[in-house]
């Protein structure tokens, strides 16, 4: 399989406001191939988001490579964020339809085709505020898929959501993954939810972030609720939580 | 906020948002009435809402007219602020350097009670409707400055980067993002605009003006007839209501999707 996005040695500073350098990412290398969905796990603060942002494009690497492999055309990505970022002033249907008409792309039925997926049919015209939270969730994963982007970014994708609904969504997300065969990079602090999304995971060290594991993920691909309780779900998030564990009391040792 | 809870369990919602005001309203009236009844308050003095209800049936001044003055000078204030605060606020927001350079002056017409320079315009342009409308920009134009160029920067990040990830341009993230986005913004800023308006246009027929409901409530004075000032007075609080509600209605019928609170 062709990798989609290879990084090489990047890392990346930032300045604060009262003027320090604070090394957000140090020395990360991973690629991510056509069709796989890679999690990244770490600590608050580890600059998961800023990998992101780097991948999307937003912002430049400070040091090392970024290299975006694309089938012709332009690399463009879908995102998810923390909370759904939905534009309130828009309804179900066009905040989904958004990135087509900024990739200037005709909506051939994707639009239609996802709300029928996220099960919001019925719900085009209503506006986010009139939304349950996992709903807006729902509309803001969809929005991330409608373009057909060479990759799907999420960060943190269901913060904040009780903890039944994001089994669900979980559930929904990695079901839609599948069906469209996308490819895709999560990053989250939620080692579960790391396990049941991908295929193979990253462990990321706190700031400055550093893969410090990679952990690969024995699961077919089509996964279901009674997954959670298979042995191999439970040893590969074992596994990262016993490295995360270990991370955390390095850490508490050196402050002390 | 419990007992309307209380009137509404005890399925008298209608009564609860819209009868109780009415009726404080009404009472209110009535006991002013029965007040100046009672302990015969001399007109002069203090008008009973009879004698202002009479006086505008008597002829003596032409309340059409006089509003429509107000109303005018006040209307075409509003719309020229607006125009001058929304070009200000995309200056300021589009261009930081600009923002900076602008800063003092826009800080100094802020905390200065905006009212006292009314005079100094006139030294300045004259007794002219120029200068009254001018003034009612001035009370009008500062709350869209504030308010819009507030709406167009304080924009959900995740939305910018989610356009720039597919690579819009900044003429794009500005009319699908910030300029959206600072709706609720500029109607909150109309809202507090258009009660300007009024201030603006009542000082500047103070100062100077032979027509409108400012020079007819200082003509009033002069001739001891509270009566009138107290019918200015009422068609005031009309007006302002009626505006205001404007701003409402058009709020609510631009943005579907917005609920404030």
């Amino acid at each position: 399989m062709p990798s989609v996005v290879v990084l090489e040695h990047v890392g990346k500073c930032y300045t604060t406001v009262k003027g320090n350098e604070v090394q957000a990412l140090k020395d990360v290398s991973l690629s991510v191939q056509q069709g796989e969905t890679v999690a990244i796990v770490g600590p608050s603060g580890c600059g998961k988001s800023t990998l992101l942002r780097l991948i999307a494009g937003v912002e430049e690497a400070g040091s090392g490579n970024i290299r975006r492999e694309t089938a012709g055309g332009q690399f463009v990505v879908g995102y998810v964020f923390q909370d759904s970022s939905l534009m309130r002033w828009r309804t179900v249907y066009d905040n989904i339809r958004l990135p087509l008409e900024v990739v200037k792309k005709p909506d051939l039925g994707n639009v239609d085709r996802l709300i029928e997926m996220i099960g919001m049919k019925g719900f085009e015209r209503s506006y986010p505020i009139e939304l349950s939270g996992g709903m807006q969730r729902r509309v803001s994963i969809a929005r991330a898929f409608v373009h057909e982007p060479a990759i799907i970014l999420m960060d943190e994708p269901f913060t904040g959501v009780d903890e039944l609904t994001k089994e669900a969504l979980q559930t929904e997300l990695g079901h839609l993954i599948r069906t469209l065969n996308v490819t895709a990079l999560l990053v989250t602090h939620d080692i579960e939810e790391a396990v049941f999304l991908s295929d193979r995971i990253f462990v990321m060290s706190h700031r400055p972030g550093v893969i410090v594991e990679e952990v690969p993920v024995h699961l077919p691909p089509a996964r279901d609720p009674s997954t959670r309780s298979t042995p191999e779900f439970v040893a590969a998030a074992n596994q990262v939580r016993a490295r995360l564990l270990a991370m955390q009391a390095m850490r508490v040792d050196a402050a002390t | 906020m419990a007992s309307i809870g209380r009137a509404r369990r005890l399925g008298l919602p209608g009564l609860a948002d819209y009868g109780l005001p009415v009726i404080s309203f009404v009472a209110g009236v009535a006991v002013w009435e029965l007040a100046a009844e009672l302990f015969h308050v001399p007109a002069y003095l203090f008008p009973s809402p009879s004698a202002i209800a009479r006086v505008f049936f008597t002829g003596h001044v032409n309340w059409m007219h006089q509003t429509l003055i107000t109303l005018n000078e006040a209307v075409t204030g509003c719309v020229i602020g607006i125009a001058v605060g929304f070009a200000i606020a995309l200056v300021i927001t589009l261009s930081p350097i600009l923002n900076k350079i602008l800063m003092p002056y826009i800080v100094g017409l802020q905390v200065l009670p905006k009212v006292a320079i009314a005079p100094i315009i006139y030294i300045l342009l004259g007794f002219s409707n120029t200068s009254r409308i001018l003034l009612i920009v001035i009370l009008t134009f500062f709350p869209i400055v504030i308010n819009v160029s507030t709406g167009l920067t304080d924009v959900d990040r995740n939305l910018i980067f989610l356009l720039q990830s597919l690579r819009a341009s900044k003429a794009t993230i500005f009319y699908k993002v910030r300029l959206p986005n600072s709706l609720p913004y500029f109607f909150d800023g109309l809202k507090i605009g258009v009660s300007g308006a009024l201030v603006g246009a009542i000082v500047a027929e103070f100062v100077s003006s032979n027509s409108g409901l400012g020079f007819l409530i200082l003509n009033s004075q002069y001739t001891f007839n509270t009566v009138a000032a107290f019918g200015a007075f009422t068609i005031l609080t009309v007006l302002g209501l009626l505006l205001y509600g404007a701003v409402v209605l058009l709020a609510r019928q631009l943005m579907p999707w917005y609920r404030s609170g």
